[in-house]
């Protein structure tokens, strides 16, 4: 296979705050190939969207990156300084977010803020940039891009917003999307028009997406490959039918399990016991122990790392599958 | 409703609000017990001198016909005559007026230009260096008494370093050899369109230290209330998603934050603006400066009744336009605000 675009290699993130360092991220490792739609799944407080604006360099204060890589055409971006990253963010790679209205600045014209992007990456004058954001408009999806371009954000739809959230995250021609809960903020329909943008996105101009979700149908739709993510590390990745339907790590499957089934109709919801561990006192060994049905002695003293189960590339890190946890 | 409409119907309130201004200021100006009669006469003045006075200035009347005699004057452009002075209170306007409205601009504008990027700064960079620092300054802006800090600037900028001038709005060799011209009454806007830069020059010079003394009490506001604006903004998502196209740092914080996080700040400029006109009276004594706070002083200690309705009507028609302003500016600057 090729060479990944790309690859986040044992990351570590760490919140220096009152109550304690809170362990966000912790050997998160994942990469995505050029034109691939990845997933990265998991709970809130995960580290999954942390990791998102950790790959631009924008962890927030008091997080800071301890420990890894995150190497994008095989460059290590943790290494590129304050202007190269600006560089970086919007040319190459780009991010949008959970919440379109409260993603586009209300006091700018959606023309005006589209337009400052493409000039901050292109050095194109202003009827270039005005041509280029309305083309990006059209290319997904939006009726009367002159319209559109002239409007306010409050003057347009959710759907609408989130369409011109990706315009703009891809008119300046990023490689690489990343995108946060990109339709947890849009009603069900909206949402399955979104994502179907994004596939054909993926399709005509070749772009990869890191998609960043807690919604397993989202997955399932659209990405090619998935990871889950739980308190900071990847537990299980492969791709998506593999993952998804021959899933063996018992949170996979707990995670799978709770999702609501036309044909569990009437019974009680299945749930996964506990709660996920607080960042700020994570269990030693396999973070999971504490709730998994199927905890050994092994898992509670050591780290199980990622075994590689078939040719497809399906991974999971589990004492049940791995090597110290078969003596 | 158009921006057209909205204005028509502002300044038609805007004439209810003077014409209660003004019954309310006529009224209490006349029930203190003074008698601008004999004021009018002189020292030791003779009943019947009194008497005559009184017929005179018409305040043998009753009064609603003296409120309504004098707001028929204003009308016309008469704003009658200083009981005090005997002069037209129109000319002291024309001197006054200018003085203090560049005195006050000037301040007006060293706190725009000082206290909004210290506000952006130090809202970006919470609890920095610079943060610690200008919570100081703004402090030690809002809280100095203006004579104490307009006598430490004299002392320091006149007599030790002799960089400034003393007090006064002109030197007097200047006006000698390059006299202004009075056009705004202005002086620095007058030289700079006559092109007289000796004049502008020197005239800048005498405006430095007195504006910038009146400026810190705004400066200190301005820093405070933009930072806790900005900081409020820059919790925004759309920032984070500005900085995640790679807007530079200096554009998310001058362009796409303070256009969100300047109204405030504009309210409150707006008002030391006004406050200013007739509260500038310790900076005007300080330097010399012969302006429309200390004529006011002079027009209340004495009962000066013509000059203290002239004065106040003025100050309220311009309390009035500044907030149609801010109305008119907080509209175009977010497209969410509608005029109604």
């Amino acid at each position: 296979m090729t060479e990944p675009l790309l690859s986040v290699e044992d990351l570590y993130i760490r919140f220096k705050t009152y109550a304690g360092t809170v362990h966000a991220v912790n050997g998160m490792s994942f990469h995505i190939h050029p034109g691939e739609i990845f997933g990265l799944v998991g709970e809130s407080g995960c580290g999954k969207s942390v990791t998102g604006l950790a790959v631009l360099g924008m962890v927030p204060y008091p997080g800071e990156v301890i420990a890894g890589r995150i190497l994008f055409h095989g460059e290590n971006l943790l290494q590129k300084n304050r202007r190269e990253m600006e560089q970086i963010r919007g040319g190459r790679i780009a991010m949008i977010f959970q919440d379109p209205s409260a993603s586009l600045n209300p006091v700018f014209t959606v023309g005006s803020q589209i337009s400052r992007i493409i000039r901050h990456h292109r050095r194109v004058d202003r009827h270039e940039a005005r041509a280029l954001a309305l083309a990006g408009f059209e290319a997904v999806g939006l009726p009367d891009p002159a319209r559109i371009f002239r409007a306010y954000p409050h003057e347009l739809s959710g759907g609408m917003q989130q369409r011109v959230m990706i315009a703009m995250a891809l008119a300046s021609g990023a490689e690489l999307l990343i995108a946060d809960e990109p339709t947890t903020a849009l009603d069900v329909t909206i949402q399955a028009q979104i994502l179907a943008l994004l596939n054909d996105l993926r399709a005509a101009q070749g772009v990869s997406i890191l998609l960043i979700t807690h919604d397993l149908g989202v997955v399932a739709e659209t990405c090619d490959r998935v990871g889950v993510a739980y308190a900071g590390s990847i537990v299980e990745t492969g791709p998506t039918a593999q993952v998804l339907y021959q899933m063996k790590h018992p949170y996979t499957r707990g995670l799978l399990e709770a999702l609501p089934r036309p044909s569990h109709r009437g019974k009680a919801l299945q749930s996964i016991p506990g709660s996920v561990p607080s960042g700020l006192d994570l269990p030693s060994g396999c973070p999971f122990w504490p709730r998994c049905p199927e905890v050994m002695d092994i898992c509670r003293e050591q780290k199980p790392l990622p075994t590689r189960l078939d040719e497809v590339g399906h991974r999971v890190a589990c004492h049940l599958y791995s090597r110290e946890g078969q003596r | 409703m158009s921006r057209w409409e909205y204005i028509a119907r502002r300044l038609l309130m805007a004439v209810v609000v003077l014409i209660s201004v003004s019954i309310i200021t006529f009224l209490i100006a006349r029930v203190v017990p003074s008698d601008p009669a004999a004021a009018w006469v002189g020292p030791r003045p003779t009943q019947e001198q009194i008497a005559q006075a009184a017929r005179q200035l018409g305040l043998d009347r009753p009064l609603y016909e003296q409120y309504l005699r004098y707001m028929r004057d204003i009308l016309t452009g008469n704003f009658g005559v200083s009981i005090r002075t005997h002069q037209p209170i129109l000319r002291d306007l024309r001197v006054f007026l200018p003085a203090t409205l560049e005195l006050v601009l000037a301040g007006m504008l060293m706190a725009v230009l000082i206290g909004i990027p210290l506000g952006v700064l130090s809202g970006a960079g919470k609890g920095s260096l610079l943060d610690h620092l200008t919570r100081l300054v703004s402090i030690a802006g809002v809280s100095m008494p203006t004579f104490w800090l307009g006598l430490l600037l004299q002392l320091f900028f006149f007599s030790r370093l002799g960089l400034l001038p003393l007090s006064g709005r002109l030197s007097t060799e200047i006006s000698l050899t390059s006299p202004v011209v009075p056009i705004t009454g202005m002086y620095t806007l007058d030289a700079l369109v006559a092109g007289n830069w000796v004049a502008f020059k020197d005239a800048l010079w005498h405006l430095i230290l007195p504006a910038f003394t009146l400026a810190t009490y705004p400066i200190g506001l301005t820093i405070r209330m933009t930072r806790s604006t900005m900081i409020e903004v820059l919790q925004e998502k759309y920032i984070l998603a500005a900085r995640a196209a790679g807007i530079p740092e200096r554009t998310v914080l001058f362009v796409l934050a303070l256009k969100n996080a300047i109204t405030p700040t504009l309210t409150v400029l707006g008002l030391s603006f006004v406050y200013s006109l007739t509260g500038a009276i310790l900076v005007e004594v300080i330097f010399a400066w012969p302006g429309l706070g200390s004529y006011v002083t002079d027009a209340v200690l004495s009962v000066d009744f013509p000059v203290i309705v002239s004065v106040t009507l003025v100050v309220t028609v311009f309390y009035v336009f500044i907030n149609l302003f801010l109305d008119l500016a907080q509209a175009a600057i977010d497209p969410r605000v509608t005029l109604q």
